[in-house]
């Protein structure tokens, strides 16, 4: 078992944008709110994280998951592991204490809901980061992709059920997926990385892979999410 | 035959076998496979591995079950039944050919959904899917059943009800914890001990997550909480993070687990990673060295508790019972219960709970409400925002039965009485579902005045309790308040009838302290004062107004000066910081010191009073206390209507177009709107004392489609809504289409504001649409959510998109005005 992921302190300047503040500074209201969300979160989050690596095998069918039944499907994916021989599969969750944290900020007050809710997407990002410096550690020679979440581009998003079965995230992080193909525990993130012998192109990032991209706010405004 | 496991239990030690995955991963079985097809594409395999298992010294095995449900098979094209019988019938070869004595146990894991309110899964759905499994393993001859991994006690309450419902197998359960002493849902191991004990359930442990050493600690934790055969079913160690592998030695697992032996463990068996070489050692181990079981464990005194999944109260010292949420005599409550307004219900919990209660009685009953319903409603919804234990309170045993099925944790049941009638009725609910109860010293003959005879019915509810099969920790007796003024004698009675159920019987006490005062000037004084001498007199469970620091200050001035509150802390952590308040004068914490009023805040609506143009700027910069407070002042002034339509509509129309403009930001708006709701609130409080009807520019139902658990877009159209006078019917999330037709034909509704978040829930958006379109109802739709975009909604028939909150407003007035 890997040394627990703590979460020390939150991105207040991600999470703004993520509210729709656009360069603008944060009024002190708006200071002290996020300081008080900042530690309740802190507070309650209880940040789980997982991954193993693969080998893959491009097939007609999409990229095999080898020594699994998981095959992930789609141009975008293929794109994104283009010159990988392993996939490191990858799931993420603050837990559901979280969850309860959002329901009750709700019902008390909305504003400070609001704060937090896009605070616990902060975090949640914040745990996968650390993941990836992690898995970055453990490879150090090998190159890595950036992490491509399910249901972006054209990976389906209902492949959530098998990919979590694959890593046994129930069991292991309590990492669930509804009918819906939702995660639940709601603030957790799952994601595919390749690993390379050799340097990948970078520039395969971008906006083209988003499955938001017609309606993303912050294209909208010209910016980008950086996700 | 004699294979019982009930008989088994009262041996030294019983073996159980190893893990199951890592036999088949090691056979081939791939990841992400059902490893319970092999039952049938490969059953020689099983057969052989269960009798590795046997060989080794195993008495019980487990069926290749776990995750033979429902939900996890569909799409394999096997049916639960077939495959549990299968791997019922493997594992009896396995005996067959090893071991014929040894027993067969049906197993089961989690569904793989996680429960509402996190997930969607309802409690009727889990008992369902568990009772098909559980039907289908005694059908094929499991002469357990065991459910083990449970992370969620819900779920596995519903579990465990089908297999006794369904079934008259022995019960085994299992959960997983992790180093904090906690599930994954953050179920604790005293809730865990508390609630399976009540349903039960012939033994419990834990099972996985972690190796035997790492265990030890929950362990000795369930050991002082349970009376009960102890199961541990350890992993081989922690895995490791490069491989995922295991690597504690069968001789380092077995001496391991020799270290539990002292808590008094029965059940020893092995979970992940562990093969049959170790459960060889652990055979080995305990057949050489033995395992007598201390004695007094049968007999071991478990404290007065209750719980929640979450958070565990012990009755040690004196615990405040909150008493508000109950319609009795009040008005705004009747309201909201006729009105299903849930958040109502929901504030005055949180509010009591951060006033310092320890439980909360729940009583909804009102004529002209389905109590049954409601209730059941309003639990799951408490259980989801608060963690203190409930009380359910109702004098109907079908509404208790109903809330005690899906209450999570143990709850008290209030109440019975001495009448032979309803001990008859009530008793046996509470014993098969585990929870404490409330005993009323009165009976068909009505309270009796003298001390004595109130005893002699405590000692009667008491007798006929334990003939039950309730543990006498679990009755706490009322001893009933009278009415001072009424009945002045009554008071010393009461006080000397609760000193001799605590001494004499002791059994905890409880008092409804509110009563004592009626009739009296200065009530606060009177209760306070009869609270201290109860408290004195040895009440445990107060139930009061925990909102009024009188009350709730004189518990924690008594546990201080009792000496039960340690070095005074928690009287000192109460009152450090807070001078003793009534609340009303605090400041408003998000003010910024000096300053409500800024640059852009100068420009007001024309011809406002000075307390107008306060409120307005209270509203703007998002000031609640202060608003509430202006529309006091204000109410005094002028009528509700020039508040409402002068004051708080344009301000929050101001705040609507700096958010529309980018100036302000949805925080700031979520601010102000709850700014404005302080100050509707101060306004509906004042229309019901004054019985006018409050003010409703008309009623939308607003609703997160079924599948779709992400509801705050939902919560923040709500708000705002409802800051413009619009009467809200909030169905929740995932709400199926039925339910959003069945609300806008009830309510004659001319708008539905349908949020969806995900694509794969949009689905259900245009089959919501659709739904309302083929009933012919005469409303307009409004949709709105992440992924939807104008040209979707478009296509799927909605007759408005809202791109935000504030858009969906815009559309409210546009249809309703």
């Amino acid at each position: 078992m890997d040394e627990p992921i703590t979460l020390k302190q939150l991105n207040r300047q991600e999470a703004l944008r993520y509210l729709g503040y656009s360069g603008g500074t944060a009024d002190r209201q708006m200071e002290q709110l996020l300081s008080r969300c900042e530690k309740k979160l802190l507070l309650a989050a209880v940040p789980r994280f997982l991954y193993q690596v693969f080998r893959i095998r491009p097939t007609n069918a999409g990229i095999q998951v080898e020594g699994t039944n998981l095959c992930l499907p789609g141009r975008s994916i293929a794109a994104h592991l283009a010159g990988c021989d392993c996939a490191v599969l990858m799931a993420a969750t603050v837990s559901e204490s979280v969850d309860r944290l959002l329901r009750v900020a709700q019902l008390e007050d909305m504003a400070e809901a609001v704060v937090l809710d896009s605070l616990a997407g902060v975090a949640v990002e914040q745990v996968c980061d650390q993941t990836e410096a992690r898995i970055r550690r453990r490879f150090p020679d090998r190159y890595q992709t950036f992490r491509f979440g399910l249901g972006y581009g054209d990976l389906p998003v209902t492949l959530q059920a098998d990919f979590l079965k694959v890593l046994d995230a129930p069991r292991k992080i309590g990492l669930n997926v509804d009918s819906s193909s939702m995660l639940v525990p709601v603030k957790s993130v799952t994601a595919v990385i390749g690993l390379s012998g050799h340097p990948l192109d970078k520039s395969v990032r971008g906006c083209w892979s988003c499955n938001l991209r017609e309606r993303c706010q912050f294209r909208e405004k010209g910016g980008h999410c950086n996700g | 035959m004699d294979r019982d496991f009930r008989k088994l239990l009262e041996k030294d030690y019983v073996i159980l076998d190893g893990a199951m995955g890592t036999m088949l991963q090691q056979a081939g079985l791939r990841m992400g496979e059902t490893p319970e097809m092999l039952n049938v594409t490969d059953a020689p395999l099983l057969v052989s591995i269960h009798e590795q298992y046997l060989r080794a010294g195993a008495d019980v095995i487990y069926a290749n079950t776990f995750g033979a449900n429902r939900h996890k098979l569909a799409g394999c094209g096997r049916s639960v039944e077939e495959l549990i019988t299968a791997g019922i019938k493997n594992a009896r070869t396995a005996c067959g050919n090893v071991r014929p004595e040894a027993l067969v146990a049906l197993d089961a894991g989690p569904i793989g959904q996680l429960m509402a309110p996190t997930g969607t899964l309802r409690f009727e759905d889990a008992y369902e899917i568990y009772s098909e499994i559980v039907r289908a393993g005694a059908q094929a001859g499991a002469d357990l059943v065991v459910f083990e991994t449970m992370t969620d006690l819900l779920e596995l309450k519903a579990a465990v009800l089908a297999a006794k419902e369904q079934t008259g197998l022995p019960v085994m359960a299992t959960m997983t914890f992790e180093t904090n002493m906690r599930t994954f849902t953050g179920c604790s191991v005293s809730a865990m001990a508390l609630t399976l004990a009540g349903l039960g359930v012939d033994a419990i442990g834990v099972n996985c997550s972690l190796g035997p050493d790492e265990l030890a600690p929950v362990v000795r934790q369930l050991s002082e909480w349970s009376r009960l055969p102890l199961v541990v079913k350890p992993n081989a160690g922690l895995p490791d993070p490069q491989t995922g592998e295991y690597h504690v030695a069968p001789a380092d697992f077995a001496a391991s687990m020799h270290n539990l032996k002292q808590y008094g463990v029965r059940v020893f068996g092995g979970c992940c990673g562990t093969t049959p070489e170790f459960i060889q050692a652990l055979s080995g181990m305990l057949r050489r060295e033995g395992n007598p079981i201390p004695k007094n464990r049968l007999h071991k005194i478990i404290p007065a508790a209750v719980c929640s999944a979450t958070k565990t109260v012990i009755i040690n010292e004196p615990r405040i019972i909150g008493e508000r949420i109950n319609p009795t005599g009040k008005k705004l409550f009747k309201e909201a219960l006729l009105r299903r307004d849930l958040d109502y219900i929901l504030n005055q919990a949180l509010e009591q709970v951060r006033a310092g209660a320890d439980l909360l009685d729940v009583n909804v009953g009102l004529p002209g409400i389905d109590e049954q319903e409601m209730m059941v409603t309003a639990v799951l919804a408490l259980q989801s925002v608060v963690d203190v234990p409930l009380q359910i309170d109702s004098t109907l045993p079908e509404v208790l039965e109903a809330a005690l099925r899906i209450y999570n944790g143990k709850p008290v049941v209030n109440s019975v009485n001495g009448e032979e009638e309803c001990l008859d009725r009530i008793l046996p609910l509470v014993h098969k579902y585990g929870a404490a109860v409330v005993g009323l010293t009165l009976d068909e003959n009505g309270i009796p005045k003298e001390a004595s005879k109130r005893f002699a019915i405590a000692e009667k509810i008491l007798n006929r309790a334990l003939s039950y099969g309730i543990p006498k920790e679990d009755v706490y007796i009322d001893c009933l308040t009278l009415t001072a003024s009424a009945e002045q004698d009554g008071v010393m009675e009461t006080l000397k009838a609760v000193r001799r159920v605590k001494t004499e019987l002791g059994l905890k006490t409880v008092l409804g302290v509110s009563n004592i005062s009626f009739g009296l000037p200065n009530r606060v004084l009177v209760n306070q004062t009869f609270l201290t001498m109860a408290l004195n007199n040895g009440l445990d469970l107060p139930i009061l107004n925990p909102n009024i620091p009188e009350m709730t200050g004189a518990v924690r001035a008594y546990k201080l000066l009792a000496g039960m509150d340690c070095n005074s802390a928690a009287y000192i952590k109460a009152y450090v910081d807070a001078p003793p308040a009534t609340g009303k004068d605090l400041p408003d914490r998000d003010r910024p010191a000096g300053q409500i009023r800024s640059a852009e805040d100068a420009d007001l609506p024309k011809n406002l009073t000075a307390d107008q143009a306060a409120l307005y700027e209270a509203v703007l910069s998002g000031l609640k206390s202060e608003g509430a407070a202006l529309t006091e002042t204000l109410l005094g002034q002028m009528d509700t209507m020039e508040i409402v339509d002068r004051t708080l509509i344009p301000a929050l129309d101001r705040i609507g177009s700096d958010f529309e403009a980018g100036r302000r930001f949805l925080p700031q708006l979520m601010m102000s709107a709850s700014a404005a709701q302080a100050s509707f609130e101060v306004i509906r409080t004042f229309l019901l004392k004054t019985d006018a009807k409050p003010v409703s520019k008309g009623k939308i139902v607003i609703a997160t489609v079924k599948g779709d658990v992400h509801d705050i877009g939902k919560n923040i159209v709500k708000v705002l809504l409802q800051n413009y006078g619009y009467e809200v019917i909030d169905l929740g999330k995932d709400v199926a289409a039925e339910r959003v037709v069945e609300a806008v034909i009830k309510h004659r509704v001319k708008l539905v504001g349908l949020s969806a978040l995900m694509t794969t829930t949009l689905v259900s958006m245009k089959e919501t649409i659709a739904r309302i379109h083929e009933n012919g109802l005469d409303c307009k739709i409004m949709v709105g959510g992440a992924v939807l975009t104008p040209e979707y909604a478009k296509e799927i028939h909605a007759d408005f998109y809202a791109k935000d909150a504030k858009e969906s407003v815009d559309i409210a007035r546009k249809v309703l005005g």
